[in-house]
């Protein structure tokens, strides 16, 4: 068994394809579309071994645990980062609005940020530990 | 930066906006709602939600006529007028705009999907769930590739 896959969801898929490759840097790996909606997932550029896909929010009780997660100030995903003072800089020039800004807390360095889909989402930058 | 108070102000506002059903929210109410003048609000607003206020109120009402169409039996007029907008013109245009077809067209394929449904099952299984899309994106796209690889191997 392995970890492949993972899910979001968006409010809007066109928008959070755009959000998610041109605002995050991840690549369009597929495109099917389902009806009104589509079976659509990025990966890391570089990286074509875990999926994130961007699923649609219209079922109601996903709507609903999304609003009070996002209402709560909660993150629904992180991503790891290596520079996280340099990806946030990158990204509040591109306009992306932060809940927390970069903090050290223990061994990671996070921050959150809207990815204008109805989530939060922590970027962390694990602290390199010395040995030795 | 938002403040978490700021935050939590954007948050109320866009609340008042999904709510607004009776009477429209302008954004000069919305924008006071959450302590800011409308300028500076609908720049945090959208960096926040990645869309203008108005926009957002659209897509939300419109949401709503979505799962109305496809759940209930209630007229196009009455469902435009069920979720806020005031004209039928108006409902029409950005619903065909946002959501490529016709309300009618919409809730005639939305039951022909769900057919096989229960009436109180329909507005669930309008919505997909988490994963479900894949199983039948992946199997659509066999049955559409299929024959093309059917006539490249007879080739």
């Amino acid at each position: 068994m392995r970890i492949k896959l993972t899910s979001i969801m968006v409010d809007d898929q066109e928008k959070a394809l755009r959000f998610y490759t041109s605002v995050f840097g991840f690549v369009k790996k597929h495109e099917i579309p389902v009806g009104e909606f589509k079976w659509l997932t990025v990966v890391a550029p570089g990286r074509n071994d875990l999926e994130l896909s961007l699923e649609p929010n219209v079922n109601p009780a996903a709507k609903a645990f999304q609003e009070a997660m996002f209402r709560q100030a909660i993150p629904l995903a992180a991503f790891e980062v290596d520079d996280i003072d340099a990806e946030v800089r990158r990204l509040k020039a591109a306009g992306v609005a932060f809940t927390t800004d970069v903090t050290r807390m223990g061994p990671v360095t996070i921050a959150v940020c809207s990815d204008t889909c109805g989530n939060l989402i922590q970027l962390y930058q694990p602290v390199a530990i010395q040995v030795g | 930066m938002q403040a978490a108070s700021a935050f939590q102000r954007l948050c109320r506002a866009g609340d008042l906006l999904r709510a607004a059903r009776d009477r429209p929210v302008s954004i000069r109410e919305a924008a006071a709602a959450a302590g800011m003048s409308p300028f500076h609000f609908i720049r945090r607003f959208r960096a926040l939600f990645g869309e203008t206020p108005h926009q957002f109120l659209i897509r939300a009402r419109l949401d709503r006529a979505k799962r109305l169409l496809a759940s209930s039996d209630r007229s196009v007029t009455d469902v435009c007028l069920e979720v806020g907008f005031t004209s039928l013109g108006s409902f029409s245009d950005q619903f065909a705009r946002r959501v490529g077809m016709a309300p009618s067209v919409y809730r005639r394929q939305a039951r022909a999907r769900h057919a096989d449904r229960p009436r109180g099952a329909r507005d669930a299984c309008a919505a997909p769930g988490c994963l479900t899309l894949m199983g039948i994106a992946f199997a659509t796209f066999e049955k559409r590739e299929r024959p093309v690889a059917g006539r490249l191997r007879r080739s």
